[in-house]
């Protein structure tokens, strides 16, 4: 048995017509059947591909043997957002690139597709719960409700920790309904998560930005900050910051506002898209402009196909659906004319490789051209909020918060994990960063409470 | 050019143009059904077993179950069909067409009656004397029929299968074989009671009573008849090595020819089964599964096995392991090997390495990311590591001096 199982993927006329999610789960039948693929190595390198180190071959068994709440078991009890990061994990670069039924010249198991089955069984009889332990007098506050500050607080609630979490936006869950588009998961998949982390006794206080962190300190014991990093990186050309020419951040959130009924679409509807980066980012801002009724979507990127990070089943869906891939094609400047914009681009060449090894690419003279359009969206990478992050008064290295190995920042009780830590990783990482915080933050009011 | 080599056998004199017969079952379940076959290229087929019109035969709607693995990867079948419910002259008229359309093909009149003498008799003299090349007396099967005296009751004792077979040998014109029950403490002390009352061949097995399972969530027994169940008949691929026991077994206590039966399904199944003294086989449940087309690859797999071998015949490998089956105290003590894994084949699943610690001898050093290394002290050479690593060829015997 080596085929992997496939599921039904709605043709990408279907798919545009909505943000709706297009890839179909598997049934009881193809579960069963993609589960026995799973040789269930010993010490399998695929939990070491976890950030969250799910007990990846032990939850497929369950599957297998049809124990399904106890694998939905397995899944929760190393990852509280097991549902979601089944539907939003790269896969293709974390557990399942670790498969050892590669080393076979197969496919690697469908983890993925096997959790989210999992997840899917798991909710009718209502997500797993842990035990929660005796009520503690101690109270910690969680800035920011998005995957490492949920995590962390839904870590900290088990442990009878009073936890109060702030976020700016009306509902929490930051990333997870601000950044993540709903064809990737439903909805419902981070808010029956979220729901289930109240239900532990999580407070919510929504609309609620925080300016600074210390005086948190008086009303609480510990901080955790997880504000995420959700300011786009500029690239630095002329035009940038004009009208018409949107962050990805910014315009995915504004979908996102858009399709939680909070805030009007972006006006893409009939218009020419130039999208500028390789990232998975750039492949959602493409998909979102696409089902927004976009006329064109153009995606540049510097370098060519075999660099581009954005994993390659996005690639291949976006490109389905009719964007068109810019390879080793640069932005120059962005001008704004009476109807649109010129994009002023040029070629790049591949130059002799780095340190890292890693080919420069460099401009090729005379090679400038202009793509007319009406909409640019730059999606070159992403940042935490330096003015936010200077006003927390934690200290700072290379525009990220400083941690120790404790999650630690500079100020004593307050902790940090998450995007805002690392730049910009998974939302895996973040949930294995709040959980590995919370851990940290509970050590550290245990000490606390000796010695007081 | 290498002469294609000949796969017709002889079995009790009567030549078969293969080796290939359908067992007395569903797929024979009428002569249209048989005639069929034939066509499609079987060797022989048994007929699903006639009655004397007396003998009430019922059948349960719902009688068949089965044990799969993932994607219905049928593993065992069960049954708790009877035998044929047609009138018993429906078949000795279909037995005579079916032997004017197909006179070369080898047909044979599965019978079974009351353990009465003259029923026995009556019935293997009108089942021969329709044309049938051969009788088999079925004495093996294990669900309803024993319960009225029939079938494994019959094959379970040594003193009916003496005085059946003796009733049938002088009643029949056509050679009569004895197919024989695999539930029971010693096949081999069937066998040998069936060849002194003077049976001309012996066909082994029929279906293994067993329980093929319980629905856990009704906790009706399988196949649930209306929520009841009875212990039936298996057979299908894991039945395969009791099959091949007791052809074994047979082969070596008895000098008749056996007609091998159990879990076939491919031509090496088939081809296993001629090895340890099989001189033709049987074959039903794969049929039921898949159809009649299976004999195409049995026909051809087989040819080219002979083939790739050197054998010019069927006859070469009839009962050529049957020397290699010994007593488990004449196996070479002094033959000492341990396992070796090839570092470059090695995947680091680390299954060799769970298996052997837990259930073997802690013989296995492994690392993630690394080759598992065999501490060669301490393997016990179980074989446990070979068996189950996924890599054809990774883990192997490499011979030692202790």
């Amino acid at each position: 048995m080596s085929g992997r199982t496939h599921t039904a993927v709605l043709s990408p006329q279907e798919r545009t017509k909505n943000f709706g999610t297009f890839v179909s789960n598997l049934d009881d039948r193809t579960a069963l059947y993609e589960a026995s693929r799973c040789l269930m190595c010993y010490d399998a390198p695929c939990i070491t591909g976890c950030p969250t180190a799910i007990n990846i071959p032990e939850f497929i068994f369950r599957i297998k043997s049809r124990n399904y709440y106890g694998s939905a078991k397995v899944i929760r009890s190393s990852n509280i957002f097991g549902g979601e990061c089944g539907y939003v994990c790269p896969v293709e670069r974390l557990c399942e690139e670790k498969c050892v039924r590669t080393k076979l010249g197969e496919e690697p198991v469908a983890i993925s597709l096997l959790q989210r089955f999992a997840y899917e069984k798991e909710l009718p009889r209502g997500l797993v719960k842990f035990e929660k332990e005796e009520g503690k007098k101690r109270k910690v506050a969680v800035v920011g409700a998005g995957p490492a500050g949920l995590s962390a607080a839904y870590e900290l609630a088990k442990r009878g920790y009073s936890v109060t979490v702030l976020d700016s936006n009306a509902k929490p869950g930051g990333l997870l309904l601000y950044g993540i588009l709903p064809w990737k998961a439903k909805r419902s998949v981070p808010e029956s998560e979220i729901a289930n982390i109240k239900d532990y006794g999580v407070k919510f206080v929504a609309n609620k930005p925080v300016a600074k962190v210390r005086p948190l300190l008086k009303e609480y014991d510990a901080v955790f900050i997880g504000t995420g990093s959700n300011t786009a990186t500029r690239i630095g050309i002329p035009g940038e910051k004009k009208e018409g020419v949107y962050q990805a951040q910014e315009f995915l959130a504004s979908v996102a506002r858009y399709l939680l009924k909070e805030g009007k679409a972006p006006d893409v509807k009939g218009k020419r898209v130039a999208i500028i980066g390789g990232g998975d980012t750039a492949i959602d801002a493409a998909m979102a402009s696409l089902r927004l009724g976009a006329d064109r979507v153009y995606i540049l990127y510097r370098r060519s196909q075999r660099e581009m990070p954005a994993i390659p089943y996005g690639r291949q869906q976006v490109r389905e659906e009719g964007a068109t891939f810019l390879y080793l094609t640069s932005p120059v400047r962005i001008a704004t004319r009476k109807h649109g914009k010129a994009l002023t681009c040029c070629r790049m060449e591949f130059g002799p490789p780095d340190a890292s090894g890693r080919r420069g690419v460099k401009q090729v003279k005379g090679s400038e051209f202009t793509l007319e359009v009406d909409v640019v969206i730059i999606a070159v990478g992403q940042k935490p909020d330096e003015k936010m992050l200077c006003a927390f008064g934690v200290k700072r290295k290379g525009g990220l918060i400083q941690v120790n190995e404790s999650f630690a920042t500079s100020i004593k009780g307050v902790f940090a994990g998450g995007d805002s830590v690392n730049g910009g990783e998974t939302v895996v990482r973040a949930v294995a960063d709040g959980r590995k915080a919370a851990e940290a933050i509970d050590k550290y009011l245990a000490r606390k409470r000796r010695v007081n | 050019m290498v002469k294609k080599p000949d796969i017709s056998v002889k079995f009790c004199k009567l030549e078969m143009e293969n080796p290939f017969m359908l067992s007395s079952a569903p797929p024979t379940c009428t002569c249209e059904m048989i005639m069929r076959a034939f066509e499609e290229g079987w060797g022989g087929a048994v007929t699903k077993t006639i009655k004397l019109d007396k003998t009430p035969v019922y059948d349960l709607d719902n009688r068949f179950g089965i044990m799969a693995f993932e994607d219905k990867q049928m593993v065992i079948f069960e049954n708790i069909e009877e035998v044929s419910k047609r009138p018993l002259g429906t078949w000795l008229k279909e037995i005579r067409e079916t032997k004017r359309k197909f006179p070369d093909k080898l047909l044979v009149g599965s019978i079974m009656a009351e353990p009465k003498e003259e029923d026995w008799e009556e019935l293997s003299r009108a089942v021969s004397e329709a044309g049938v090349d051969m009788l088999e007396l079925n004495l093996g099967c294990p669900h309803g029929m024993p319960e009225r005296g029939m079938g494994a009751f019959c094959g379970q004792r040594t003193e009916l299968i003496d005085m059946l077979t003796k009733a049938s040998k002088r009643a029949s014109c056509v050679p009569v074989m004895v197919k024989l029950t695999p539930n029971v403490t010693d096949i081999a002390l069937m066998g040998k009671t069936a060849e002194e009352a003077g049976a001309d061949a012996i066909s082994a097995i029929n279906t293994v009573l067993g329980l093929i399972g319980v629905n856990i969530d009704t906790f009706e027994p399988l196949p649930s008849v209306d929520g009841k169940s009875t212990f039936g008949g298996m057979s299908g691929p894991g039945m395969k090595p009791i099959g091949m026991r007791c052809v074994a077994q047979l082969a070596q206590a008895t000098n008749i020819p056996i007609s091998g039966i159990g879990g076939i399904t491919t031509w090496r199944d088939a081809v296993e089964y001629l090895l340890v003294g099989a001189q033709n086989v049987q074959l039903c449940t794969a049929v039921m599964w898949r159809g009649y087309r299976l004999i195409h690859d049995l026909v051809d797999g087989f040819t080219n096995y002979l083939s790739d071998k050197g054998f010019s015949s069927t006859s070469n490998i009839i009962g050529k392991t049957l020397p290699r089956l010994t007593a488990w105290s004449k196996l070479n003590k002094d033959w000492q090997v341990v396992a070796h894994v090839d570092r470059d084949k090695c995947i680091s699943c680390g299954l060799c390495y769970v298996a052997c610690r837990d259930g073997g001898y802690q013989a296995i050093k492994f690392e993630q990311g690394k080759a598992a290394e065999v501490d060669e002290e301490k393997c016990d050479s179980c074989s446990l590591c070979t068996l189950n690593c996924p890599v054809p060829g990774c883990i192997t015997w490499k011979r030692v001096k202790k």
